[in-house]
């Protein structure tokens, strides 16, 4: 059961991340490439400040730090008005440096041993079951965020994000600060990736400089999985997808490691597979919808 | 829609939750006959490979033949958040003993902080990494090899081979522990013999080749730490060395074998069977607490001769005789 208890907590811990995707993806309508550096800056300042004794604070210093990488985003593709996807590619390898630096140039703090949110929370509520504890508090992060987020895209300044996601030139011809708008928004997103590597530096017992690598994929695939799931309705809806999405990628790359039948080298190739199925279903679902109707059309005719 | 959705999400739990329970079962009935060994790899790596083949033949001629063991290998493919995963599936297997090659790999499955015994295998300071606390008396249910480069030896070589150099390239990237420590030995010991050097980093393999050629016109030699991103360029450097007609010493022989001029270095397949060696103890029974994890020793020198007459280097017959050459 570890196997499948563990990729729901990982699952959810990532989904903080889909979350910030789901943002910068579906809201801005975007691709962010920040997410591969905010992800590892989550995990540096996380493990940092953790093996300095402050995992609390820690989580709460990613995010932030996030959220200034994403406005460093902002800042370029608005302001200095760079190619967004190239705004945010100069933001990510910059942060690779950055990050390096904020672990006293190494690329690998340790923490194991240390005091994390998950060993805390083991010695405040003795005799639970360890992996339950991890499963609550990766599920409560999971839940305030959501809440957090819904609510914040229903004020104002949310509704603002989301509109110009739609239809930017309406946004602006409205009077509102476009510009500050996206940066807000990007801010925002990276936060969450960068706290849910905050999240996962403690829940694995180290933070290393290649943990990002790919990570914008992973969200990407969970986001849109969710929503092969889930369907599309309202952003509210559309946030718990994500998470749902991020935690069923999980349960496949389990799914694809856990059988032996293929060789170690063929891991990427499974997954790719089944992540790849997982998306047609859309595609094959129209298909089969056309047929459908075709069939009926020719029974009236 | 909805059904196929639906048929498909049932599909993918059941058989996740199915393989979970079902390894559960296998293992139980062959628990008594097989002995389960899960070795962690995190990206495909000439050095790795050769740790993992080193490992799994000495097992094999302790005696841990086909039918008496199994091998559960898995490889991350580079991707760490698989790493997790792969932890997560070896604990659930209960497998009996656990292999974890390279720094991320051990440090992820000793914080699972799971009953099986762990053998780590390279790690270029597993104090640091956090998985031991002393050398001599392992507490984490973890201990293995080190692998620190004998980085005085290699300048020594130099010496011997190459007389007279007086600014040493050094190349690397700055992602990895590993390479990382072994710089900042060189440096220390070339600051402590009054050599100069110019440092070059890359971020990824692609960069390698134009670090190279600009490093090759300011520099008499270059040094390659145990760099698995440099490694896998290491042609490229080799190429443009050879163009200069300078040497490269690299610090394992598969960048020997790619083109390097010479190393002493550590075995990789030998310290992968002296890492297996290590594992037998504990397989028959040996608390992990009294086998001290240990940094290997073991060097032989490598060459590569054709490099060597590319650059117009001769070497002497000493030489030739105790060297491993190689002629590629």
């Amino acid at each position: 059961m570890t196997l499948a208890i563990g990729s729901l907590q990982l699952g959810l811990i990532y989904g903080l991340m889909a979350l910030g995707i789901y943002i910068s993806f579906k809201l801005l309508d975007l691709p962010d490439l920040t997410a591969d550096g905010s992800f590892t800056l989550g995990l540096a300042v996380s493990a940092v400040t953790t093996a300095a004794g402050h995992p609390i604070f820690g989580l709460a210093a990613a995010a932030l730090a996030g959220s200034m990488a994403g406005s460093v985003t902002g800042f370029l593709q608005t302001k200095m008005k760079i190619h967004p996807i190239l705004a945010s590619i100069i933001t990510m390898s910059g942060l690779y440096s950055i990050n390096l630096f904020i672990m006293g140039a190494s690329s690998n703090v340790s923490l194991i041993g240390s005091q994390t949110i998950f060993t805390l929370a083991r010695s405040t509520f003795q005799g639970m079951d360890y992996n339950i504890i991890k499963s609550i508090i990766a599920l409560s992060f999971c839940l305030v965020f959501w809440g957090l987020l819904a609510l914040f895209f229903k004020t104002y300044l949310g509704l603002s994000i989301r509109a110009t996601g739609n239809n930017a030139d309406l946004v602006r011809s409205s009077s509102i600060n476009v510009d500050a708008v996206k940066t807000v928004a990007l801010a925002v997103s990276n936060g969450c990736i960068a706290l849910s590597g905050a999240v996962i530096a403690q829940f694995q017992g180290y933070a290393d400089i290649s943990s990002g690598t790919g990570i914008l994929v992973i969200g990407l695939a969970s986001v849109i999985i969710g929503e092969v799931f889930m369907g599309h309705r309202s952003v509210t809806f559309g946030l718990l997808s994500a998470i749902v999405g991020s935690t069923i990628y999980r349960f496949i790359i389990a799914l694809a490691l856990s059988t032996s039948f293929f060789p170690a080298y063929g891991l990427k190739l499974v997954s790719a597979v089944i992540v790849g199925i997982a998306l047609s279903i859309p595609a094959m679902k129209e298909h089969s919808e056309f047929r459908k109707a075709k069939r009926e059309a020719r029974k009236h005719a | 829609m909805k059904k196929i959705v639906s048929i498909f999400l049932i599909i993918v739990l059941t058989m996740g939750m199915a393989a979970c329970t079902a390894q559960e079962e296998v293992q139980e009935s062959t628990e008594d006959t097989k002995l389960k060994v899960g070795i962690i790899q995190i990206v495909e790596n000439g050095a790795f490979e050769d740790m993992r083949n080193g490992f799994m033949a000495r097992l094999e001629e302790l005696g841990y033949t086909e039918d008496k063991i199994e091998f559960e290998y898995k490889n991350a493919q580079g991707d760490m958040t698989n790493l997790n995963s792969i932890c997560q599936d070896m604990v659930n297997k209960e497998v009996d003993l656990i292999a974890a090659i390279a720094t991320p790999a051990a440090q992820a499955i000793v914080n699972m902080e799971s009953d099986i015994p762990v053998i780590f295998i390279s790690l270029s300071n597993p104090v640091a990494a956090g998985v031991i606390t002393e050398m001599e008396s392992p507490d984490k249910n973890a201990t293995g090899t080190s692998n620190a480069i004998p980085i005085s030896e290699i300048f020594e070589l130099s010496d011997k081979l190459t007389p007279g150099m007086e600014t040493y390239g050094l190349i690397y990237n700055t992602g990895e522990v590993n390479s990382i420590n072994t710089i900042n030995n060189a440096k220390e010991y070339l600051d402590s013999r009054g050599l100069k050097y110019v440092e070059t980093t890359v971020a990824s393999s692609a960069e390698v080749q134009q670090a190279a050629l600009a490093l090759v016109d300011k520099v008499d030699a270059i040094f390659v730490p145990n760099d698995s991103v440099v490694q896998s360029a290491m042609a490229q450097v080799a190429e443009a060395a050879k163009e200069a007609g300078i040497p490269v010493y690299g610090s394992s022989a598969v960048m020997v074998d790619s083109g390097a001029f010479a190393t002493i270095s550590i075995d990789d397949v030998q310290i992968g069977a002296i890492s297996a060696d290590m594992a037998d103890k504990v397989i028959q029974g040996t608390p992990i607490s009294e086998i001290p994890a240990i940094v290997v020793s073991e060097f032989t020198t490598v060459i590569n001769t054709k490099t060597a007459d590319t650059i117009g280097i001769e070497l002497s017959q000493e030489i030739l005789d105790s060297a491993v050459l190689l002629d590629k």
